[in-house]
C-alpha cells in the first residue's frame, strides 16, 4: 500500500514534512521509519491514521495518511 | 434588562450567547496555571470576558526576554512577580471580577487543594513535569482541562476530561502515556519561539474555556488540534481511549501527593530495579517470577537457567504472553534489557515488578570466571 506520512514539530526536522512509503500495516511502517531515520528511536511520538490516534497495530488501505505527532511542552 | 452591565453589551447582543451566556461566565471559576506566553492572552481574554473568579498560579518573576511575547507585562515590571503584576493589570482591565493569586510552584503537595477550588483548569505551563502533574490531578478531581502547548511555529490545543460520560473521557496520557525523557524533546528555552504563536494558541484556549462554560459550538473534547502559523494549516486528530492509562495515574489523593513528577520526567527508570549478577541468580528462582531473554533469536551464549525468550523487537506484540508479577529481563550487555524494562513499565505501569540484569550476560560470565580462578 502507498502511505502518505505527515510529520509535525521536531519529527518533521528529521523526516521532512511529508513523504510517501509503502507498508501493509502500522507496525511495519514504524520499523521502516526507524530504519530510514534511526534518530526517531530516541523520540517520543504518537501515530494518527486518517486523523485518528492509534495505540495498537492497524492494517492499511491504499493512500492512508499517517501523522507523526510529537509532544510539545512550550508555553 | 435587570443587572444590565454596559461592559458586556456586545456579549448580550450576540445571538446564542446573550444575557444568559454572560451570566454563566460570571458564575464560573477558572484556574490558569502559568502566567507566561500562553497564560497572558488566556488571562487577558478571560478577565475581559467577565469570568467571575480567576485563579493564577506562577512562581516566576518577569524577565526582559519574556516581554517579546508576555503581553501583560511592561519594561518597568522586570524583576517583579508575574502573579502580582498580572493581578494589577487584570484588575484595571476588569475590577468587577475576583482574582486569586498563588505565587508558588505547583507541586503534587499543593496542587490538590488549589485545583479543587476551581471548575475548569487551563494548562499554560512550559514543562512536562507540571503538565503530567496537572493532567493526573484533573483526572482524579474530574476537572475539565484546557491544554495548550507550543513548539517553534506550531501549537497544540486540546480539551481533556470534559465529556459528561466518564467512560468517554480522554486525558493527556491517552496521547502520550508517559513523560518524555529530557533527551527526547527540546525545551522552548533552547529552540526559541515567535512571539505571536503563544498569543494565537492562548486565545484558542480562552475560546475553548468560554465555549465550554456557555455550551456554544463544539469544544475540542478528546481531540488534539495542531496549528501551523506559517501556512495556517490546522490538523485535528481524534484521541482514542481504547488503551487504558489508569495504571499510570495515581489511584487517589494520597498516592498523587507522593508522586515525584520532576523525577518521572528526568528518568523513567525509578521503578526498574538493577540486579547485580549475584542478585540475579538469587532472584530468578523466586516464586511467580518470569525471566526473559530479550536478545534476538540465535544470539549466543545460550543460558543454562530457566527462562523464556522474547526478542526486544517483538516485545510490543507479546505483552499477553507476560503473565507473572515479577519480571527479570536480561540481554548481552544490559542495554536492551533496560530498554525492554522501560517498554514493559510503560505498558504495565506499577502492576508488575520489573528488574533487569545490569551488565547483562557479559557481567554474569565475568562473575563465573572470577569464581573459577
Amino acid at each position: 500500500m502507498n502511505i502518505k506520512i505527515i510529520a509535525f514539530g521536531q519529527i518533521a526536522e528529521i523526516t521532512g514534512k511529508e513523504l510517501m512509503l509503502k507498508a501493509e500495516d502500522l507496525d511495519f511502517l514504524k520499523r521502516d521509519l526507524m530504519k530510514k531515520f534511526p534518530e526517531l528511536s530516541d523520540k517520543k511520538l504518537a501515530f494518527a491514521v486518517n486523523k485518528k490516534l492509534v495505540q495498537n497495530n492497524v492494517t492499511f488501505n491504499e493512500n492512508d495518511v499517517v501523522a507523526l505527532m510529537p509532544p510539545y511542552s512550550g508555553g | 434588562m435587570e443587572n444590565h452591565n454596559e461592559r458586556y453589551v456586545r456579549h448580550y447582543a450576540l445571538s446564542d450567547f446573550g444575557f444568559e451566556g454572560q451570566q454563566k461566565l460570571l458564575n464560573a471559576k477558572v484556574l490558569v496555571i502559568g502566567a507566561g506566553g500562553l497564560g497572558c492572552p488566556v488571562l487577558q481574554y478571560l478577565d475581559a470576558s467577565g469570568i467571575g473568579t480567576i485563579g493564577i498560579v506562577d512562581h516566576d518573576v518577569i524577565s526582559l526576554s519574556n516581554l517579546q511575547r508576555q503581553t501583560l507585562y511592561s519594561t518597568d515590571d522586570v524583576g517583579k512577580k508575574k502573579v502580582e503584576v498580572a493581578f494589577q493589570k487584570l484588575q484595571q482591565l476588569n475590577p468587577e471580577i475576583n482574582i486569586n493569586i498563588y505565587p508558588l510552584e505547583l507541586t503534587s503537595k499543593n496542587a490538590w487543594e488549589i485545583i479543587s477550588d476551581y471548575e475548569i483548569i487551563v494548562d499554560c505551563t512550559d514543562n512536562f513535569s507540571t503538565r503530567y502533574l496537572i493532567n493526573d490531578a484533573c483526572v482524579l478531581l474530574e476537572k475539565p482541562l484546557i491544554f495548550g502547548a507550543i513548539y517553534k511555529y506550531e501549537g497544540q490545543v486540546a480539551v481533556f476530561n470534559a465529556n459528561p460520560k466518564i467512560e468517554n473521557r480522554i486525558n493527556y496520557r491517552h496521547l502520550f502515556p508517559n513523560p518524555p525523557r529530557p533527551e527526547e524533546v527540546q525545551s522552548c528555552n533552547e529552540v526559541g519561539v515567535l512571539g505571536v504563536l503563544p498569543g494565537i494558541i492562548g486565545m484558542m484556549q480562552a475560546n475553548e474555556v468560554i465555549k465550554l462554560i456557555t455550551g456554544l459550538g463544539e469544544i475540542l473534547d478528546g481531540k488534539l488540534l495542531t496549528f501551523n502559523m506559517l501556512n495556517y494549516e490546522i490538523f485535528t486528530v481524534d484521541i482514542s481511549n481504547e488503551n487504558s492509562v489508569e495504571n499510570l495515574i495515581p489511584k487517589n489523593r494520597e498516592a498523587f501527593e507522593l508522586t515525584d513528577y520532576n523525577f518521572l520526567c528526568g528518568i523513567s527508570s525509578k521503578n526498574i530495579e538493577d540486579l547485580s549478577p549475584d542478585d540475579f541468580i538469587k532472584k530468578i528462582s523466586d516464586e511467580n517470577t518470569m525471566t526473559i531473554d530479550v536478545r534476538e533469536i540465535g544470539e549466543l551464549p545460550k543460558s543454562d537457567f530457566e527462562h523464556i525468550q522474547i526478542p526486544l523487537s517483538e516485545l510490543k506484540d507479546k505483552f499477553s504472553e507476560i503473565k507473572n508479577d515479577n519480571l527479570i529481563l536480561f540481554c548481552q550487555s544490559g542495554k536492551r534489557s533496560l530498554k525492554a524494562a522501560e517498554i514493559l513499565l510503560e505498558h504495565f505501569g506499577n502492576q508488575k515488578k520489573i528488574s533487569h540484569l545490569k551488565g547483562g550476560i557479559t557481567a554474569l560470565q565475568q562473575r563465573k570466571n572470577g569464581k573459577n580462578d
